[in-house]
């Protein structure tokens, strides 16, 4: 009986080893690094961290076993960087979608009228720079105050790309109106933590103001002071973040400029 | 060594056995052949039943979370607005991989099935009667119109599969069929959808299955989506493989196709209407009794014999059996299982209807003029009034069901009340916090935690459970439980934790016994003619707003204001004032307002505010779900110094938040779909 157990025991072990193939392509071990910055003024485009921020889109073109290759996507770090130290070497289209003029532009019939991204190798450590026209431009001015648990800071949201550069880069890809160029919300993001933006805030402080048609148009380049809602807990470190947005959706969403957190001790 | 002889004797008689090809050439015995299937009506039947066993029915075996043909912690309406259901997704982005699998994959099975019989049935023409031959056909066309409407609802473009894919004579790399455009797909659910009603006949031959009514109903529905889509979506873009537009519509061409659907849309409703075959169901009503027309509303639902009844899926115990009453009856009833209350109304969903009173902005009244909650002398006071429609939708608390008074009580207040009882919502000594940022739950208010203007003395008692109470002894000598039996309870959301219970749907006459899962056996109504007024009304509200003529001898705005008049006088509504109330925006406004408030917990709602792009921008209690938004729940409390009740009406008290983007209105196509063909784009942009 226990001969029969053991062989049977044998028997089942064997087949277990049966999938225990080595892997017939090495870890991935290149890596891409890369730096989002505005056309005119070389800075680093601020951006969310998440899907409604900056995303990046590699696809392997040297990958020849499926006709398409698939698409892989990750995002940039919220000061406009971005970095993966898992890629496989080859040959690779690298696009990246946010708060800016589209890279790849198409007619509404499908035809590429321009295309922006990189084609590259990636072998070692590549790094690469995208150039690239902001919506927005959101400034502090001045030091954020706090008062009773509310903090008051003082913005600026410029133009980062004229309405008439907007207009020739965006109209022929059809469907194009002037709202497209309104400013439609600034926000106060807040968090507990210093990656605050659309994916990380807390409801309770976080303040939106909306715009209705172009309306904002009037304060562009003006202060707008903008203080939280609620009441923040005395002795609470949060992180505070303007954004702003215009009416107009990449990939299909309508993503904000951001600028760079603070970090706020709400005193005792 | 006799074995070995042996082993040779049998494989040399073996070998010659192997060339008689002939005679063992026959089709295999226990296979159901063509020749047998489609020998007549009746061998149609089988056909049909593995046809209707597939289809995409919204009924009591679905829910958004877990999608078609399950019946696990069904709960109509707890994604879209209607109600909280603490099993329940949230806004529904989830494309139902948790169990079945998306809806992508078993859609081509139905549709295989229909394609088959399309392409078979004529071999077999003979063997039927004219009238039936042409019903199966319009059979197949129904049920393929169904597989495409719901496919292009949730994905947008789908590879519009026509024909039988012969695999494996045909290669499969050879059958790919890339997504066509979105137009393409709904000018496809159009088409088949007309075949249906050209083929089917007027009357069902057999109970459960199509007719041209039915057919027509359908139409009108999946064309009021498609202009919709047409008329309100934003996102659009191409396939990565094949430079498709998969969503959306072309800017040129998307008024144009909305004014296209919008009208199909009217004209089915209107032939449903014009057929005189269907009527809104009146057998108890009254136009002067309230209560009776109440209990008219309870029981449509339950009489399968209603003249309001234009499609319904069946069931029977223990054939085919769903669990609805046992997922969703209040907390003191619950059954075997241990499930309850999984479908607790909101207050915004209860704030849509008449016979209450309202603050100027449409919510409830709960305060006075001094800001003191309001009194009343017994708890169903507050709903004394309501509209007949809501109460046989809605069970409030101190209703009767099943001939048991629902308590539902979310505490005892005991604190001073001589002049009056300020809000409740306070901490710290603060001001009243009714936003998202005050306390989520009773056990962190002042009077609860005695501190603040109720330092030292707790004024407020909350049941934990079920069965962990506080409790308070009354002046009479009584204890009495904080939380009332069906709840709400601080920890505990298998309780009414909106202040409400659902009444639509469960059975009044089901023992406490039998609440179990899959023991229910009601009927769900998946179309009724309240719909097709809806439809009509809404359709012909659209293309007023987009300047289009009537068909001759119809009245745009009349069709509209009759379809909106007949509802709300059934319903016991307050009566509309004129025909301009069916006017311009606004009309339209108050047509869907009143389509939420007819069509609740029918898994209808969703798809609704989808179509209409509002499920992401309307705004929500300060939120749109685009940024996260909460509904309301109200709350009963009970001051044992006055012996009378009141309401505090706020965000329900787990802030179950409901997020959406609006690029999740297009499913994603499952992934492994798209890595494995060459041909299927994912949605653009994702």
């Amino acid at each position: 009986m226990k001969k029969i157990f053991y062989s049977i025991l044998i028997c089942l072990a064997a087949v277990s080893f049966h999938s225990c193939e080595i892997d017939n392509y090495d870890e991935p071990q290149e890596t891409i690094k890369g730096r989002v910055v505005d056309a005119v003024t070389g800075e680093l485009v601020l951006t969310d961290q998440g899907s409604e921020g900056t995303r990046v889109r590699l696809r392997e073109l040297s990958w020849k076993e499926t006709k398409v290759p698939d698409n892989f996507d990750f995002f940039c770090m919220k000061e406009g960087i971005f970095q993966n130290t898992k890629v496989f070497r080859g040959h690779y289209n690298v696009r990246i979608d946010g708060a800016f003029i589209p890279l790849v532009r198409l007619t509404s019939t499908g035809d590429t009228i321009a295309d922006e991204s990189k084609y590259i190798d990636i072998k070692g450590v590549t790094e690469v720079e995208f150039k690239v026209q902001p919506f927005l431009k959101v400034e502090w001015i001045g030091t954020p105050t706090v008062s009773n648990g509310k903090i008051t800071a003082t913005v600026k949201v410029t133009r980062a790309v004229s309405p008439a550069d907007f207009k020739a880069k965006i109209e022929p890809m059809g469907g194009y109106n002037d709202n497209m160029l309104n400013v439609t919300d600034v926000r106060l993001f807040v968090s507990q933590l210093p990656y605050v933006g659309y994916r990380e805030w807390d409801n309770r402080y976080t303040t939106e103001i909306n715009y209705s048609g172009n309306s904002f148009d009037a304060q562009l380049g003006q202060p707008i002071t903008i203080t939280t809602k609620g009441v923040i807990p005395a002795g609470r470190t949060v992180f505070i973040r303007a954004a702003a947005r215009i009416n107009y959706a990449t990939e299909n969403i309508k993503r904000h400029n951001y600028n760079q957190f603070i970090r706020v001790d709400v005193p005792n | 060594m006799k074995l070995k002889y042996f082993l040779f004797t049998i494989l040399a008689f073996g070998n010659m056995v192997m060339s008689c090809k002939d005679y063992l050439d026959i089709p295999p015995m226990n296979v159901v052949q063509d020749k047998d299937l489609f020998s007549d009506a009746t061998g149609m039947t089988v056909y049909l039943s593995r046809m209707y066993s597939q289809m995409p029915f919204e009924d009591f075996k679905y829910s958004p979370a877990r999608q078609f043909f399950d019946d696990w912690l069904v709960t109509p309406g707890a994604n879209s607005g209607e109600s909280l259901g603490r099993d329940a997704g949230t806004a529904m982005t989830s494309e139902g991989y948790s169990r079945n699998g998306a809806y992508w994959g078993r859609a081509f099975n139905l549709l295989r099935d229909a394609n088959r019989l399309l392409e078979t049935l004529p071999e077999y023409k003979a063997n039927f009667s004219d009238v039936d031959y042409k019903h199966f056909i319009g059979e197949a066309y129904f049920a393929r119109g169904m597989v495409f409407y719901a496919l292009a609802k949730r994905y947008g473009g789908v590879p519009l599969v026509t024909s039988v894919l012969k695999y494996p004579e045909v290669p499969a790399a050879q059958l790919e069929i890339p997504r066509a455009t979105e137009e393409e797909t709904w000018n496809q659910v159009l088409a088949d959808f007309d075949l249906a009603i050209a083929n089917l006949s007027a009357t069902s031959p057999k109970r459960g299955y199509a007719n041209k009514y039915v057919a027509y109903s359908f139409k009108s529905e999946a064309m009021l989506f498609a202009g919709s889509v047409a008329k309100y979506n934003k996102i659009t873009g191409f396939g990565d493989k094949t430079g498709v537009r998969v969503i959306g519509f072309d800017a040129n061409n998307a008024i144009a196709a909305s004014k296209k659907y919008y009208k199909e849309a009217y004209n089915a409703a209107r032939e449903v209407m014009k057929s005189g075959k269907y009527s809104l169901y009146k057998k108890k009503w009254s136009a002067t009794d309230k209560e009776a027309q109440y209990q008219n509303m309870v029981d449509m639902f339950f009489d399968v014999s209603s003249s309001e009844n234009i499609y319904i899926k069946e069931y029977k115990y223990p054939d085919l059996t769903h669990g609805y009453d046992a997922y969703n009856i209040p907390r003191q009833l619950m059954g075997g299982n241990g499930y309850s209350a999984g479908n607790c109304p909101t207050l915004d969903f209860v704030e849509m209807f008449d016979g209450f009173a309202k603050n100027a902005d449409g919510t409830i009244k709960v305060f006075d003029e001094n800001g003191k909650y309001l009194m009343f002398d017994k708890v169903t006071d507050i709903f004394a009034n309501a509209e007949p429609r809501l109460r046989a939708y809605v069970i409030f608390p101190g209703d009767v069901f099943k001939g048991e008074v629902i308590e539902i009580r979310r505490g005892i207040f005991t604190g001073d009340a001589s002049n009056g009882i300020s809000p409740l919502r306070i901490v710290n000594g603060g001001n009243p916090d009714y936003t998202v940022s005050g306390p989520s739950n009773y056990n962190q208010v002042d009077a609860y935690k005695a501190t603040g203007a109720f330092a030292g003395k707790k004024s407020l008692f909350l049941s934990q459970n079920g069965t962990t109470h506080e409790t308070v002894a009354l002046p009479g000598g009584i204890t009495m439980n904080a939380g009332g039996k069906s709840g709400p309870f601080t920890s505990d959301a298998t309780a009414a934790m909106t202040g409400f219970a659902v009444r639509k749907w469960l059975n009044p006459n089901m023992p406490q016994s039998l609440l179990l899962e899959a023991r229910s056996e009601q009927h769900f109504v998946l179309m009724r003619y309240a719909e097709i007024l809806l439809n009509a009304a809404e359709a012909a509200s659209e293309l007023m707003l987009a300047g289009e003529q009537a068909p001759s001898g119809d009245n745009f705005q009349q069709i509209a204001f009759d379809a909106i008049k007949d509802i709300r006088e059934r319903a016991g509504a307050v009566p509309l004032v004129s025909a301009n109330d069916v006017s311009g925006q606004a009309g339209l406004e108050l047509i869907r307002k009143e389509r939420k408030k007819e069509l609740a917990f029918e898994n209808k709602t969703l798809w609704d505010i989808r179509r209409w792009r509002t499920q992401h921008s309307e705004m929500l209690n300060g939120y749109t779900q685009a940024d996260g938004a909460y509904y309301k729940g109200l709350y009963p409390f009970y001051s044992s110094t006055t012996g009378k009740y009141f309401f505090d009406a706020g965000l329900d008290e787990g802030r179950r938040r409901f997020r959406l983007t609006e690029q999740e209105y297009y499913f994603l196509i499952p992934g492994g779909e798209v890595s494995k063909s060459p041909l299927i784009d994912q949605q653009p942009g994702r």
